[in-house]
């Protein structure tokens, strides 16, 4: 905070500009602020480093990595043309604006948060409500985190989000470490069967630390989540004696488990009734104990001298989803030997996260104003190639199952049905358009927090599939295939292909090669019209965010 | 692409000429010079899945007149002195490039975790995603620019569909996965689409991309594009899948079940140069009516196991193809009120054949009811060490994920040398 008021008395000048247009926050600096802090920390290692970051994309690039980064799919015709028809004076925060508060964001915020929670397991419909309900009201994190650590404590009304611990109750080690991955960015599983064998911060108290959290934890037959009355995780130490773990958090703040308020004979009683509930959908749920260990953890975990972790995860985790990775990475491994290359603005963004009251709305639109966000790709010269670690280009970032189901769906509707959608009840449309995007989604393969790879399978479905030529491709009125149709002119429908598709302007060399094409197949017009359209969506430059 | 043309031309022949002389036409498909350009000298793997678990002691390791014996009796084989059941009459006189592990003592008695432990050979653990032996395999011995597929995977029912992941080593990697049916999805071109379109339209798309691609330097990008220049000589691969390309009398050696099919598909596979395929034969979970199940099924494996490796042999390919029988765990010496034999993977059996592997040995020893390794006990990795050493790669050799090394085959794993050619 006080660096950045040392920054505005510097250039406080040159700010003045978008004075007017400053959203309010609660707490802390506006978010035109935060973005200047992030753009100063970028560039000072840049200059340290003496290196030269890329140029600013165009406005047509802009907006295409924006909307498929804030609203989860590609822009549409219309948007375009508004956009590089727009007053230029600060389009760029008007727009990022705009979507931030559109009914897009919240569905792809929550397409996102899916991803992360669910861990690419399963698909749940319920949950995935749950999720939405929470993005749409802009939920802070923290209060997320404890819904869906502690589902039992939500109205038995609402019991979607369980989904989380519920695939997880059957097996503590995953429990263990997807939290810990999870929610604080530390993946303690190497340090299960001896102290980590690199990393000197993970011992193996801190991995059954962690597990006694959540050993207690169990799920009903009905799937309530519940939590035992006794029980802390045993383990053979490196010297081959036998522990039993205390609770102790990654910190390594403990907390003590206090005596057992029940004779033997009722402690025995109350795990018969835990027993049958596990077993029997009938059978009554069992008491909850006053000692909760998992409800510690969150606590624990949430308290002012130990929030560092899990601000620094989501802060970090959020930067990595618009950069390609995070000011830490790779994004599981917290600690002290992986160093992160921005430690001063990993320290301003999730203190301002955390003073914001967990606000990832306000992180996300600092984070899509700044310069390095805008920066263009890096492409080959005689120079070293830049560290990736100095953000000093844009990564292009496969688009997540969910993105190209997404954009094939928008690809295939005609520009002028998509008007008529946009001007009126777009949020049913996208409603829609999701579960149009399911079936699709699920096919495709998740990208990795690493370097992803496209499998042929995709290339094969791409090449062959029918859904591409039936559907997505498919020739009738409203859809772009019969809006082009219509079109005389070769080089227009060259134009909107590429408008569509692409979201930019075709250039000359393009307009001629697919203008070749169209005309050396005059006697199937309508097949040449869809072979340059499959040509420009099986193009990298469509499946990729660049 | 010549090759391709060059092969399918003499396959058309070989169909053409199968009534006047079948041999000729694998005569000359296995002629040193044409074969060696088929298989590009490259070493292949065909695993041969018994998906539920196997019983040992009715396929590799009988033990007739214990209690625990079951009804069927043991044969001798062409290996002085070495025996196996009587269930495998064919495979008896054929195990001269084969050698038996009696010793597996992997512990899990799961199907599900016994899985994921037979397919990536070693326990999982939260937190890294480790691939399966196919994804390995052909990570190992695959060519980037390969004009087939790195790795096809087959199964019979539901029971051997699980499809594994090529974890770390990334979706490059995962495996050509067929279905219901024989042929791999969308292999074939669309009917709404001329040949000749569909070729230009991709010459169409890679001009497109390469002015996006070009001075770009992200693997990513690139494996795309790696991706698109694969589809046409994958889908000019169809033929493999067609066995209708073979000869009646190679059909029928085989046999007309599902599995003899998939596995005559996976010698296709092997000599055009795939570096691994799998097979899986589902039902062998056999809890009730072990003794019937193991009729059916070792009837079936005894007859696709042996033409395969027959096949293999006459073509010069077995000794570069590694052919292994495995499944997730054994079965109890113990038979229950069902006459069944329930999930057992504390002593039980495995066969590997072919390339690397010296035949006629019997590995290991089990008790004489079949209840403990007695001798020469291996675990997964153990034997995931002794896959790669057959295949010439170094088994300890090391995958970097993030900053932890990652050996091939588990942490303080040893291949078995006396399996080893």
């Amino acid at each position: 905070m006080r660096l950045a008021h040392c920054w505005i008395l510097s250039v406080g000048v040159a700010c003045l500009s978008v004075v007017c247009l400053r959203p309010q926050t609660s707490l802390g600096s506006d978010v035109y602020e935060l973005a200047k802090r992030i753009d100063r920390h970028i560039d000072a290692r840049l200059r340290s480093e003496e290196i030269t970051p890329t140029d600013f994309v165009d406005h047509a690039a802009f907006l295409r990595r924006v909307t498929l980064d804030l609203a989860g799919r590609i822009p549409t015709q219309s948007e375009l043309d508004d956009y590089l028809n727009a007053e230029p004076r600060d389009r760029k925060q008007r727009l990022v604006k705009r979507l931030i508060e559109s009914p897009d964001f919240a569905y792809h915020q929550r397409n996102q948060l899916d991803i992360l929670l669910l861990l690419r397991q399963e698909h749940n419909d319920k949950w995935r409500e749950y999720l939405l309900e929470a993005t749409r009201d802009n939920r802070p994190w923290d209060r997320l985190f404890r819904e869906i650590m502690l589902p039992e404590e939500s109205p038995s009304s609402d019991p979607r989000p369980v989904a989380f611990l519920k695939r997880r109750t059957n097996d503590l080690d995953a429990m263990t470490n997807d939290s810990s991955v999870t929610w604080f960015g530390v993946n303690v599983a190497c340090a299960k069967c001896h102290d980590h064998p690199l990393v000197s911060d993970w011992t193996q108290a801190h991995y059954y630390g962690m597990a006694a959290f959540f050993q207690r934890t169990f799920q009903t037959r009905k799937g309530f989540i519940g939590e035992r009355f006794d029980g802390r995780p045993k383990f053979t130490d490196e010297n081959g004696e036998q522990q039993e773990a205390e609770f102790m958090f990654l910190t390594g703040t403990k907390v003590a488990d206090p005596p057992l308020e029940f004779s033997e004979e009722e402690l025995k009683q109350l795990n018969e009734q835990i027993k049958q509930a596990e077993r029997d959908d009938k059978a009554e749920v069992p008491p909850r104990p006053d000692f909760r260990p998992r409800a510690r953890l969150v606590e624990l975990a949430l308290s002012d001298d130990q929030q560092q972790f899990f601000a620094r995860n989501i802060t970090n985790r959020i930067w990595a989803r618009f950069f390609g990775r995070g000011i830490v990475h790779p994004l599981d491994q917290m600690h002290s030997e992986n160093p992160p290359s921005h430690p001063e603005l990993l320290s301003e963004l999730s203190d301002d996260l955390r003073e914001s009251g967990y606000d990832l709305r306000r992180l996300i639109h600092a984070i899509v104003l700044s310069e390095p966000y805008a920066r263009s790709v890096e492409r080959a010269s005689d120079a070293a190639p830049m560290p990736p670690e100095l953000f000093a280009a844009a990564v292009p970032r496969p688009l997540s199952p969910r993105q190209l189901a997404l954009s094939l769906r928008m690809v295939s509707i005609g520009p002028e049905k998509m008007l008529q959608w946009q001007s009126n009840e777009w949020e049913k449309q996208r409603e829609q358009l999701e579960r149009q995007a399911d079936g699709l989604a699920r096919s495709l393969v998740i990208p990795d927090d690493d370097e992803f790879q496209v499998p042929v399978s995709e290339a094969l479905w791409f090449s062959n599939n029918q859904t591409i030529e039936n559907d997505i491709l498919n020739g009738s009125g409203d859809r772009l295939v019969g809006y082009l149709k219509t079109l005389e002119s070769d080089s227009q429908l060259v134009s909107v292909a590429v408008k569509v598709i692409l979201s930019r302007e075709a250039d000359d060399e393009e307009t001629q090669a697919m203008a070749t094409y169209l005309r050396s197949r005059t006697d199937r017009r309508e097949q040449a019209i869809k072979q340059i359209l499959w040509s420009l969506l099986g193009s990298p430059e469509f499946r990729f965010n660049h | 692409m010549n090759q391709m043309i060059n092969r399918r031309a003499l396959l058309r022949a070989a169909g053409a000429t199968a009534v006047v002389s079948n041999m000729a036409a694998i005569d000359a498909l296995s002629q040193p010079s044409f074969a060696s350009e088929l298989a590009r000298g490259e070493k292949s793997v065909i695993l041969l899945w018994l998906a539920g678990g196997a019983s040992q002691l009715e396929t590799w390791d009988p033990k007739p007149g214990r209690l625990t014996g079951g009804p069927f009796s043991k044969i001798q084989t062409c290996i002085p002195g070495v025996e196996i059941s009587e269930l495998l009459p064919k495979m008896s006189t054929r195990l001269d490039e084969t050698a038996i592990i009696r010793s597996l003592n992997t512990k899990i008695g799961d199907h599900g975790q016994a899985y994921e432990l037979m397919d990536r050979g070693r326990v999982g653990e939260p937190g890294v995603r480790f691939p399966h032996l196919g994804a390995i395999i052909s990570h190992e011995l695959g060519q980037i620019d390969s004009r087939v597929p790195d790795y096809v995977s087959m199964y019979t029912s539901t029971e051997g569909r699980r499809q594994g992941s090529a974890g770390f080593l990334g979706a490059r990697y995962n495996p050509m996965f067929l279905t219901e049916k024989m042929m791999p999805e969308n292999i074939g071109r669309h009917d709404a689409i001329s040949q000749v379109d569909h070729q230009d339209r991709a010459a169409l798309r890679d001009f497109l991309a390469k002015r996006f691609v070009r001075d770009l330097k992200n693997p990513s990008v690139h494996s795309h594009e790696n991706a698109y220049e694969r589809v046409h000589g994958l889908m000019a691969c169809d033929y493999l899948f067609d066995i209708d390309k073979e000869p009646q009398s190679m059909r029928d050696h085989y046999g007309p079940t599902q599995f003899g099919q998939q596995c005559l598909i996976a010698r296709r596979l092997v000599e055009a140069g795939v570096p691994f395929v799998k097979v899986a034969r589902a039902w062998w979970d056999s809890h009730g009516q072990n003794f019937e199940t193991h009729q059916e099924l070792c009837a079936d494996l005894d007859q696709c196991m042996s033409a395969l490796l027959d096949d293999l042999k006459q073509r010069g390919l077995l000794e570069k193809t590694l052919v292994i029988t495995l499944g997730e765990f054994g079965r109890t010496p113990q038979i229950n009120g069902s006459l069944g034999r329930d999930h057992f993977a504390n002593a039980w059996s495995c066969t590997l054949s072919g390339c690397g592997i010296r035949g006629g040995v019997v590995h290991g020893k089990t008790d004489e009811d079949g209840q403990s390794v007695v001798e020469g006990e291996m675990n997964a990795g153990d034997l995931f060490a002794t896959i790669f050493a057959a295949l010439g790669i170094e088994h300890d050799k090391e995958y970097m994920v993030g900053s932890r090394p990652v050996p091939l085959s588990d942490f303080g794993s040893t291949p078995c040398r006396e399996v080893l050619a």
